[in-house]
Formats: structure tokens, sequence, C-alpha cells
């Protein structure tokens, strides 16, 4: 048996006591036992590993466990693991809670974990975090509810892999990936394709007391103008992604709550395989070039913070206020930097943007009018969201605006984003050379000791500022809205709030 | 032309405005503004600011010119491309008929956003793209209304004349048809524009319309529906520049079909116009009493350039039992004077002076519901085409047995009994069997004794035929004219007959009126007139036709336009006789003993 | 009834171009159905898994084989199953095809009780206060889009004054009151553009009749004013009329988009325009399909109908 190595900064979970909140049971019969859930997007599916989207996430996190999640300061908390750590050896070694069972009645053991992993690394799977499974040595399984990784690599952030949405633990004998079977508090009972999802409590759910609601019933407000009615007429009861135009009208309402986090973000991608945005030089003269407040007022109804650095969260460790300002708005800059990269008068270019969303349409005007002012006149492509995507990863672009979000709070959950020597995605710059910046993720990655942490991310930070592989526009607030009585919920800081639906099997009304 | 002049001018404000976008002194239609977002006003900017600060004015100026441009270019294309289309498949008909009409089908079929948003995700948004999709949307309903609109013309009259005359093709099509299936057509356009500029807005909502941050009424629309409740008059601009052109575009094309469409609208109204004037001002004259008594009967059509008089000063009696011919060239104006007899003007006449008395009571003074009574019962009146006058969707039965039972407190089975007795009294076969057939299922000489059995169902006084034979074959025509002196002798009617067939007036008439250019020229018994016609005109008219069942022939030039009447005798530029003194001043109509005659020379001819 | 097999034979010639055109028209535009529903909200997959995706799903067979595929399954009946969840298309269809028929059913009925009184008046007493008003209106019904529209409504009945619930869906059967409330407003929002149609064409149709000939003969009868505008003069104009409204109707089955969208209907138009996005190719030809079966199925019916009202129409 290996013994935990405490070293690690990464500490323990907390107990099922410390749960948030507790509810009045004499209170119960008053109180509504369903709460009404105004999803932005239908999951396209269910399937446990796969990505596909927020929303879906909102419903899986309902209906599985993962080894670990958060609480509502956005701290790691144990969901199946009680405890973990590195051990002696360097390996990874997660206790599981011995009271926890499956929908079936099974038992959660150390097995259908390292089944779940292995399913996960498989040569034919599309899980999102495949790649990250495949850094996986082998699994472990040294008595029934611990789990030993031994790794390829090492790297920090290997916990925070297991609290992803996408990292449900299935139970080993379940076939069909489309009704997987889980051991969350909740377990789908009904739905309509398309249009609603209802879950109820998990009979044998094995946290005492939870969830605190019977039944959630999620329906699909695509129109976020109608979610936001839809809450506002009490048709819903609790909604995602309030829309920025409305977030002053839920607050003033005293009958709601308004929980936001400032989370996800607005960039500009770049096509760097060829001229003019292969040259640093040009891609720092767009990062100069853009007015944020301007998008900020005007995308998000001032609900967001200009970003004129690389996306760290101001209050964290690794932000520094100087760097934060390191692209800063500066016309005569950019008009220098493009003159020193050999284009005093500017040139003709093009910005792709996707057009059914508001944001990216805005952003996108904004960063074009600009852009004009120094000389760069690019032609607005507005395109669905399939061409966009299909366009992004085959580089079929100059210039790109997007909106996304750190993988989690660590600073490593930028590499998603930052690190252009990742296969091709709609979400990164297309073929930017950032050595330096990859470079630096991936020691702050293996680095496990906090105060080196803190200064190579600053490295990182001071290298992205001049390899510019992506040129940060606005934070943007994301925000729930919800019926004043609901307790219990809470929207997760900064790249975790979309994650936030975890925190359903606490909220109750009342 | 009037109708035309309002409408027309907005729309073509509209489209001037738009296209002077560029010269108009106004602040840069994309040049945002972050700090003065949603501003209600600013100087310089009356409408106030958009969300990113723009004008919104200027905006909605060369917003205006994108969604025109789109809008009228693309319903236009596909309005050419579609009446085309379809009048080449209504007129050809096989293969054409087959690709026109099932082209549109395929079109059809696709729901309009998938097809949108298939060939703009193919082709990239943009204004070329988003005009592609319109026209191709708009496309079917141009080819399916010109489509219909081409077989029913096809077999219409004019349609057939010209054809007979051996046009060529393309010259039938555009100028005989295209013409006449215009109104629908433009209804259509003034449809498709309207539609394409809100769909523009549709699809900008789900952007895939036009590319911002070039300024549409759509784009407005679809930016101000976020910022609803802090600035809804950035929804209201983009809607009342739209509303305003949509009422125009409708306005203009109603106008223009209505031009186009000579036959004119709105007949019930008339109804009212008439019944507003006064009855009976003249008190009836002294016994015995005439059938029909005309007094200086004048009508009146307003026009843009003025006032014609189709019928001026028209005078003539008629005694029980007996028949008057009313003869005279096409544009006299003798249908014009029977119609307003039977008070069946078109809309746009109404009867200025003079009096109608039928046994008495003037017709022209008398309220509507009065002379509805009469309509139909004591009097009727048999029109010239009876294909057209009867209703094509109603059994001929049924339309016989509406005409007893709108006199007669009848129930409908005795109603359609005495309907059958009616068509087999005006001597159609197997009456029982034709009183279920609809007209298109007659011959023209069974319809027009349809006509007529229509019209003696409540035993009329008064019969006013309007050339009941020109539209029928010759050996038919004899046959019609037949049975009406045949039920003039039985029932005792007195007929007035129009005609231009002075055969037909020897034939069956007792006195005749000779009108020309809305006037009568000459009145009189049959024989004596004929035997020695007085005027130029009815001597030319007589010598022209010797076996009088044609038009007439033979007279130089023809009858001049109302608008266009010469200031003296208005035969006078025709006629052979003509001298200096017929120029000067019009002649009045000469009574000698029963004959009337309308020229300074005719004791000069007077043989 | 020879005629009738041959206008069945044309409308499935018809239906398997509009397929063979959507088919090979999604896999011509940008965008992969294994690409898009890995990157769904943001995330960003790697190739590995998109390719694999993609050899799942079948999408890397040869084009022409795919389309055989789909053929057969067609020909057998089978739309196929969804490419994001294996769902099949026809339970999908079946599901939402009734509620999108009830919109536009609903939605007819409003704009025929409204429009038909209101275009056959305006055409009598044309160029009089009614008609300049009415016709007004219809302007500005024409230009104020479905989507501001429904907006405003559910601003002021739902968000504001809180009368009725912001758009959604109940059925029938659990709450007959609650489903027709929720179908009030979408149902008045189709209304809005088909009721400005159809007054329009009434209108015009109404005003075309009145100068017909016959309507003279009819007067000349001595009808009263009444007999003759109902039975000569809108009889005849409901002709024309019925076929476009007819044809609106047949273009409306896949022309909800919006209204379902804005108000939360979950008809058929939203899963298509979703299929749409997603490059659910199965999903996205099966609904083409039945709304094209169905715009046919009214065609034929329009042209039966039209033959039954207007007897010069005769087949043989």
């Amino acid at each position: 048996m290996p013994t935990l190595n405490r070293r690690t900064l990464l500490g323990a979970a907390a107990g099922a006591a410390s749960l948030p909140v507790l509810f009045n049971p004499a209170r119960a019969q008053q109180r509504p036992t369903t709460i009404r859930f105004g999803l932005s997007a239908w999951p396209p599916n269910l399937q446990p590993w796969v990505s596909t989207g927020a929303s879906a996430g909102t419903v899986k996190l309902l209906i599985h466990r993962r080894l670990i999640g958060f609480d509502e300061k956005g701290e790691m908390r144990g969901e199946l693991a009680r405890e973990w750590g590195l051990d002696a050896q360097g390996a990874w070694v997660f206790r599981l809670r011995p009271e926890a069972v499956f929908h079936n009645g099974e038992r959660v053991t150390s097995e259908d974990v390292k089944w779940t992993i292995e399913q996960m690394a498989a040569e034919r799977s599309t899980a999102y975090y495949r790649q990250q499974m495949q850094q996986v040595e082998r699994v472990e399984t040294p008595d029934a509810h611990t789990v030993r990784l031994v790794m390829k690599e090492q790297s920090a952030t290997v916990p925070l892999w297991f609290t992803n949405y996408n990292m449900g633990i299935v139970w080993r004998g379940s076939r069909d990936m489309n009704a997987p079977i889980g051991c969350g508090p909740y377990r789908v009972t009904s739905q309509e394709r398309g249009t609603w999802i209802e879950v109820q409590a998990a009979p044998n759910y094995w946290v005492p007391g939870l969830p605190r609601t019977r039944t959630i019933r999620f329906t699909v407000y695509a129109d976020e103008n109608l979610r936001l009615a839809a809450l506002q007429s009490g048709d819903m009861d609790m909604i995602e992604y309030v829309p920025w135009s409305g977030m002053a009208a839920v607050e003033a309402n005293p009958r709601l709550t308004l929980a936001t986090q400032m989370g996800p973000f607005m960039d500009i991608l770049f096509n760097g395989t060829r001229p003019p945005f292969d040259n640093p030089l040009v891609r720092r003269a767009v990062a100069h070039a853009v007015k944020r407040e301007d998008i900020v007022r005007v995308a998000f109804s001032g609900r967001g913070k200009v970003l004129e650095g690389m996306p760290i969260s101001e209050g964290t460790p690794w932000f520094d206020p100087e760097l934060a300002r390191g692209h800063a708005y500066d016309p005569e800059r950019s008009k220098a930097l493009l003159a020193q990269a050999g284009h005093p008068n500017g040139f003709a270019t093009t910005l792709l943007a996707a057009s059914q969303f508001a944001m990216h349409k805005d952003s996108a005007e904004i960063s074009q009018q600009y852009l004009a002012a120094i000389g760069i006149r690019a032609e607005l492509q507005l395109v669905d969201w399939s061409t966009r995507v299909s366009r992004g990863i085959r580089g079929q672009y100059d210039l790109a605006v997007h909106g996304v979000s750190s993988e989690f709070n660590d600073p490593d959950g930028l590499s998603v984003v930052m690190d252009t020597s990742l296969s091709p995605a709609h979400g990164r710059s297309f073929g930017v050379r950032a050595p330096r910046t990859t470079e630096l993720l991936a020691k702050g990655r293996q680095e496990f000791d906090q105060a080196k942490r803190v200064e190579i991310y600053r490295d990182m930070q001071r290298a992205a500022l001049e390899e510019v592989p992506l040129v940060g526009l606005a934070w943007r607030e994301q925000g729930y809205g919800f019926d004043r009585r609901i307790t219990g919920f809470a929207n997760l800081p900064a790249a975790l709030s979309t994650a936030s639906g975890a925190l359903l099997e606490f909220a109750a009304f009342g | 032309m009037r109708r035309l002049l309002l409408p027309g001018l907005a729309v073509l404000f509209i489209c001037l405005v738009a296209a002077a976008a560029p010269l108009l002194p106004m602040p840069d239609p994309v040049r945002q503004d972050v700090a003065n977002r949603l501003a209600v006003w600013l100087p310089g900017s009356p409408l106030g600011r958009d969300e990113f600060g723009r004008d919104v004015l200027s905006r909605l100026i060369w917003g205006a010119q994108s969604s025109l441009m789109v809008a009228f270019i693309s319903s236009a294309i596909a309005a050419i491309i579609g009446t085309m289309l379809g009048l080449l498949g209504g007129w050809f008909r096989g293969v054409a008929e087959f690709l026109a009409i099932r082209g549109a089908d395929v079109v059809l079929c696709f729901p309009p956003v998938l097809l949108a948003l298939l060939v703009v995700t193919l082709l990239g948004p943009g204004t070329a793209t988003l005009i592609l999709v319109l026209s191709v949307l708009y496309l079917p309903g141009f080819i399916r209304v010109s489509f219909a609109e081409v077989l029913s013309a096809r077999s219409q009259d004019y349609v057939e004349a010209v054809r007979a005359l051996g046009a060529p093709t393309t010259r039938i099509l555009l100028r005989t048809v295209l013409p006449n299936i215009a109104g629908p057509v433009l209804v259509q356009f003034s449809l498709a524009v309207a539609a394409a500029v809100v769909l523009e807005s549709g699809l900008s909502f789900l952007g895939l319309g036009v590319v911002p941050p070039t300024p549409s009424w759509g784009l407005m629309i679809r930016g101000a529906r976020s910022t609803m409740e802090q600035a809804p008059m950035l929804l209201v601009w983009p809607c009342v520049a739209l509303t305003f052109t949509i009422l125009a575009m409708n306005i203009l094309c109603d106008a223009v079909r209505d031009v186009a469409d000579k036959r004119g609208g709105g007949g019930a109204k008339r109804l009212r116009l008439v019944d507003r004037l006064l009855p009976g001002l003249f008190p009836p004259p002294a016994a015995p009493v005439p059938l029909l008594d005309v007094q200086g009967l004048t009508v009146e059509i307003a026009v843009p350039g003025g006032i014609i008089k189709p019928v001026q000063d028209m005078s003539f009696t008629l005694m029980a039992g007996r028949t008057l011919a009313i003869v005279g060239e096409s544009g006299s104006g003798k249908s014009m004077a029977a119609t307003s007899i039977m008070g069946l003007l078109p809309p746009a006449a109404r009867v200025a002076d003079g009096v109608a008395r039928f046994e008495g009571e003037d017709l022209l003074r008398m309220p509507e519901a009065q002379r509805r009574k009469l309509r139909g019962g004591a009097m009727a009146m048999v029109f010239q085409d009876p294909m057209s006058s009867l209703n094509p969707v109603h059994r001929v039965g049924d339309q016989v047995a509406e005409a007893i039972r709108a006199h007669r407190d009848v129930p409908a089975d005795a109603a359609r009994r005495e309907a059958v007795e009616l068509l087999k009294r005006v001597g159609i076969a197997d009456p029982e069997r034709r009183a279920r057939a609809y007209p298109h299922e007659l011959s023209g000489g069974m319809r027009q004794r349809v006509m007529i059995a229509m019209a003696i169902a409540n035993k009329p006084r008064l019969l006013i035929a309007d050339e009941p034979t020109t539209a029928l074959d010759v050996t038919v025509q004899a046959a019609i004219l037949e049975l009406l002196a045949d039920l003039r002798r039985e029932e005792g009617m007195g007929v007035v007959l129009i005609t231009h067939s002075l055969g037909v007036v020897a034939e069956v008439a007792e006195d005749v009126v000779v009108m020309y250019a809305a006037q009568v020229v000459e009145r009189g018994p049959v024989a004596e007139v004929f035997a020695r016609p007085l005027h130029p005109y009815t001597r030319a008219l007589l010598a022209a036709v010797p076996d009088g069942d044609a038009e007439p022939e033979g007279i130089p030039g023809v009858v001049p336009r109302p608008d266009q009447w010469p200031p003296g005798c208005r035969f006078a530029p025709r006629c052979a006789h003509a001298t200096d003194a017929c120029n000067q001043a019009p002649p009045a109509l000469e009574a000698e003993g029963d004959r009337a005659v309308r020229c300074i020379r005719w004791r000069e001819f007077a043989p | 009834m020879p005629w009738i097999v041959k206008r069945i034979g044309v409308s499935l010639l018809l239906m398997w171009v509009v397929a063979t055109v959507v088919f090979l028209a999604l896999h011509m535009v940008p965008g992969d159905p294994a690409e898009l529903l890995l990157s769904t909200g943001g995330a960003m997959p790697d190739a590995y898994a998109i390719a694999e995706l993609r050899e799942k799903l079948g999408l890397n067979r040869p084009l022409w084989e795919q389309y055989l595929g789909f053929l057969e399954g067609l020909s057998r009946g089978d739309l196929g199953n969804s490419l994001v969840d294996d769902y099949p298309v026809a339970d999908e269809i079946l599901l939402r095809l009734p509620r999108t028929l009830e919109l536009i059913l609903a939605g007819t009925i409003i704009s025929v009780i409204i429009a038909l009184p209101a275009g056959t008046f305006a055409a009598v007493r044309a160029g009089g206060a009614f008609d300049r008003v009415a016709s007004s209106l219809a302007a500005l019904l024409q230009a104020v889009p479905v989507f501001v529209l429904g907006t405003l409504l559910i601003l002021l009945l739902a968000q504001t004054l809180r009368w009725m619930p912001a758009g959604g869906y109940v059925p029938l059967a659990q709450d007959p009151v609650r489903h027709l409330v929720l179908l009030s407003l979408p149902a008045i929002a189709i209304a809005k553009g088909l009721t400005a149609t159809v007054f329009r064409m009434t209108r015009a149709s109404v005003l075309d009749a009145l100068s017909r000939d016959h309507v003279r003969t009819a007067r000349a009868k001595g009808l009263t004013p009444q007999r003759v505008l109902r039975r000569h003069v809108v009889r005849n104009a409901l002709i024309p009329v019925t076929t476009v409204l007819g044809l609106q109707m047949g273009t409306l089955l896949g022309g909800t988009v919006l209204v379902e969208y804005v108000f939360n209907w979950p008809g058929l138009s939203t899963p298509l325009l979703r299929a749409v996005e997603g490059r659910d190719y199965p999903m996205v030809v099966g609904i083409v399909l039945t709304v094209s079966g169905l715009f046919l199925l009214i065609n034929l019916a329009m042209d039966l109908l039209y033959a039954a009202l207007d007897p010069r129409i005769s087949r043989s």
C-alpha cells in the first residue's frame, strides 16, 4: 500500500459534513419540490466523456460523479475521491469513498475508475480527455477503493483533469454510452429530444440528505431574450447564460437573484502560416489597436472587463498588474509596429466571426473599426458556426474573433487556448509560432512548487505578450439568474462558472 | 393617372433619398462612437445613436439603399424570370409547362430558411448571395401567377383574335398577353418587395443577411431587438421606414394595376353614388305615356385630363310593344346610354343630366332600392358577351332561378322548375339537363338563350338588348334575333336593340336612332330612314354595308376619341361634304315630323 | 384515376430531386458533423477524436457510397438516425410535425377570419376610409418582422403584465387550457404575415370580380347588393384566394422557424435549423423530405379543391 505524500499543494478533500447549506425539513411541505431550469442549448447527447457543451455538462454533472469536484469557492473537493495525492514513487493515488454506489446498486470500486480511464484512453475513443488519459501509463488498483495512476510524464494538474464535467465515472458494466450507468445524485427520468429533460433524485444516492430537490426539469430556451422572459414571468425558476443586456433587470427584480462571475473572455486569433500575421510584430500591432472598453460596453452592456494582456484572472497568484496591461490600447504604437513590420500603410485582410452569436459579431465589428484606424482594412466574414469551426480547424482565415474560457482556474488551463503547438482547433490561433510560450506552459505544468510556478507563469505571460498567440479583448460575466428563494446554489468563479451545475444537488427552495 | 401620382412620388422619393445617401450631409453610417451609445438625441443626430453609437438617421438612409436594392433587384429578377417562365409554360404547355411548374415546385418544396441557410453557407453571406436567395425564393410565386393568368388569357377573345390574325408568338405574348396579366404580377411584385425587406431582416436575425457594418433595415431591427427595453425608438425607426415603403409600394402597385386594367374597379360603391341623386324633378307628362322616354341624357366620366361625355344630350321615345334600334360604330356611346338607363354604369361614369322616364317614372332619380326592383323585373337587359356575362361558377339553371327569386317570393324548387320552363321557352333542347350545366359547357348561342331566359323570367315590359348577337356565329345570330322577335310579339315587350349592324336594324326594328360620337345624329322610323337617310353618316353607313352584318367599313378614319372631338360637327373630319361652316359651331338636332337630324346641310342632300 | 397516379409519380420524382439536392448541398457546404459535435460549447477536440468519430459515423466513405446508402435506406422507408445522438429521424418528425401543423392551422384560421371579411369590405369600398386604414395596417403588419412582434408580445404580456407564459409548449392531453394559451401567441405571430397577404389577395381578387361582366348581369337581374356580393363576387373571388392560401400554408411548413424560435414552440422548424447548424445530414434530409412531401400533398389537395370550386377546370 503506497503512503500518501502530503507535500502536494493540492490538499485533501473536505468531508461530506462540511456541506454548505443545511435545509429545514419542517418547511419541506410548502416548498416546491421541482426546480425548473432554463437551459441555453439542447445537449446534443449525454455521452459521459464526449464533450458536447456546457449545457450538456450541467445535466451530466447531475447524473455522474467525478473523482473530484469543487466547493462554492472553486476549491477542489472530493466527490468520489476521499483524498488524493502523489506517493513516494511519483504516482497519483486516489482513495475512493466506500459508500458510493451506482444507480443500479453496484458499489463504486477502483475497477470502475480503471475501466473508465481505459475507455477514455482507448484507440477508438472520442473522449474529450483522451489525450490526457493516454498520458496515464497504467492504472493500478491495489484494493477496491484505491486507484494508483502511473504517469508517463509528470504534471501538477492531474487532479484538475478529474474535475472536468466530461470525466464522470461510469459503471464498468455499462455498454450503451447513450445510457451509461452513473453514480450522481440524479437520474434522467424523461425527456423530449430538443425540448426538455427531467431528472429526479436517485433513490440510492449515497450522500445523506442530498440532493435537496427531488426533481429538476430542464427546458431549452435557445433565444436569450425568451430565456430571460421565462425567468421574469416565473415560467422558470433558474436560467443559465443571463443575457448581458438583461442582467440589470434581473438584479433590480426583488424576486430574483443574479449570480455572476467574470470567467470567459473574447479574443482575436491569427493564422500564423502566412503573411502578414506570421509576423509577431503585426500581431502585436493588432494587440495595441483595439480599445477594449467599447467591446465591454457594446457586446456586454458593461458586464465585462477589459482584457489587455493574457487571460489571467485578477486576484489569482499568477496575476501581475503590469503584465495585465501589456497589450494596452495604443494606436500610435500599433502604427509604429506596423511600420517596423514593413506595412507603414497597412494592408487589407479578412476577419472571421460566427454570425449567430451577437458577442462574436459585436466584438468583430468594433475590432474591425479600430483595426481600420491603424490601417488594417479587415473585411468582415460572418459565417454560421459550423463554417466558423470548419474554417478555424483548417486555417482558412486571417483573423478570427472568438469567445472561449480557460479549462480550469490554474494557468495550465490556458494551454488549450494559448499552446499553438497543439493540433489545429477553431479556438486556437492556426500555426502561430510561439515556442517560448509553449515551452513555459509545459514547464509550469511539470513544476509542483507554487512559488516557482508563479514565476514561470509570469515569464510565460511576458513571452506571450511578445509572441502573441492570441489577443485578449474582454472578460465577460457569466450569469445565472434564479428565484430569490433558492438557496445552496453558487456560480463558481472564473473558468469554472459553466461547471456550476454540479452545485444544483445543494440547491432547493427555502 | 392622378391615382398614380402620389404613391409614385412616394416611392420615387424613397428611392431618390436612398440613392442620394452619399450626397447628403450626414455622419458616416459605420462610424462608431461608443461613448454616445444609445443616445436619444445629439446635435447632428436627430434620431439619436444606435448600440455602437452610430448615427441612426444616417444608417436609416444608407440602410434604405442596401435594403431596397436587395428587395427591388431580387423581386425584379424573380418577376422577370418568373413571368417569362410562366408565360412560356402557360403558352406552349407541354415540356415548357412541366419544367416551369415543376421547377417552381422544387423550389417551393424547400423550407425557405433552409434554402437560405444552404445558399448562404455555400456562397458566404453578402448582398449578392442575399439577392440570389430572395430571387430564387420568389421565383415560384411569379411563375405560378403568370402561368395561371396566361392559361386564362389564352382562351380570351382578344387573344384568340390576335392569334387568328397570325401575329408572331413573341408579339402576342409581349404585346397582348403580358399587359393583361400585368395586374396580378404587379400585386405579386409589391408583395415580394415588402416580403424581401422583411425576410432580409429575418435572415439578418439568424445571422445570414447583409454583412455588418453595412447598414440595412434588417440589421438595424436585429440590433435594436436586444436593446429594446433601453432604447425602444431604435426599433421604431426602421419599422416605420419599412411600413412606409411597403405601404407606398402597395398603393402604387394597386394604382398601376387599376390603370393597366381598363375594366376599373369598385362597382358596388357606385350603387350608392347614384342613389344620392334627387328623385323626380320633372312631373310625369300627360298620356299617352310612352314605355321609355329619354330626354337630354348626358353621361360624364372624370378622367385626369378633365371630363369627357360619352353620351351627350340623347333623346328618344319608345312606345310599348315596339322595337327601337340604336345604331352606331364602336365608341359612339350607345352601350353607355343603355347601361345608364339600367343604372349599371361602370364606376367611373355618372349621369350628369337628363331624364329617362320608364312608364312615367324617372329612372335616373329613383332610389336605388326602387330601381333595383325594376331591374330584372319590369325592365331587363341582355348583354353582348354571354360567356363573360354569366357567372362561370354557378349552374345556368340556378342563375335563371335566381332572377326569378329576386323578384318573386317563390320556393327554390318551384323557381328551378320555372327556370327549366324558361329554358325550354327560349328554345333550349333538353332543358332539364342543360339547367344543370355550367356556362362553359354550353355553346355561345345557347348561353345567349340562357341570358334571354334570365331577362324574360319576370315578364319585363322593357327589354334592352346590347349587341346580343355580336359575339355569336353568323348562323346563330339569326336564330337569336328571331327568338327576340317572337318573344316581343308574344309578351308585348318594348325592346331597345343596340347594334352596329344595319342589317339587324332592318330586320327587327321599327324605329332607329343613329349615334355618332356621343350624339344622336339621326332618328326616325326605320323604313323612312333607310329609304331616305338625311345625315351623311347614315348614308355612309348604309352605303358601306350592303349585306349589313359586319362592322361598317369604307368610311375613312375612325370615331375620334372623346377628348379629341372637333369643335363643330363631330363627323366633319370624316365627312365628304364638310364645309368650313360645319367646323364653326356644333350643329343642333333638328326635328322634322317624326324624323330628326343633326346636320346643317341636310336639306341640301335630302333626296 | 390515371391523373392521380401521374401526379403522385411526379411528386415522388420531385421529392427525389429535392432529397438529392439537399444531400449534395449539405455535403458541399463547409462544416463537418464530427468536428462540430466535438466542438460544442467551445471545446477544442484533438484531431484523433474527430477522425475517430468520422469513422464511426461513416463520414469518410466516398460521397457516392454514402448517397447510395441513403437512397437504399430511403427505398425501405428508413430515414435513418441522427448523427448527433443516433435518435431515429422518423420518431423526431412524428413527434414534432403535428405541432407545426397545429400552429399553421391556428394561424391560418385567425388570418382567414380577419382577412377575408376585411379584404372584401376594403374592395367594396375601395378608396374609402376603411380601405385606407386596413391597407395601412396590412403594410404595418408586413413591415414588423415576426421576431420583433414576438418579442414585443412577450415583453408586454409575459414580462411586464405577467398575464401569459413566455412561450413554451404543453401537450393538449396534459393541460388543454394552458395548451391553447401557449398556442395563442405563436399563432398570432404566424397569422400576422398571413393576414396581410390574404387581405391583399382578397381585396385584389374581389376588386377583380367586381368588375366582371357577370356581376353586371347579376345586378341587371335586380339582385340585392348583398346577394350580388355574396354569390357573384365573393364566391368567385374565393377561388384564387383559396389557392394562394393553400400555397402559403405549404410554404409555412418550413417557414415557421422564427416563430418557433422566438416562442420556444417545439415544432419541426427548430430541429431543422439545429440539424443544419450541426450538419446532422440524415435529420435535415428527413425533415426536408417530410416537408416537401406534405407540400406536394397540399398542392394536390388544392388542385382538387380548385377543381371543385371552379367548374371550368375539369379533369378527365
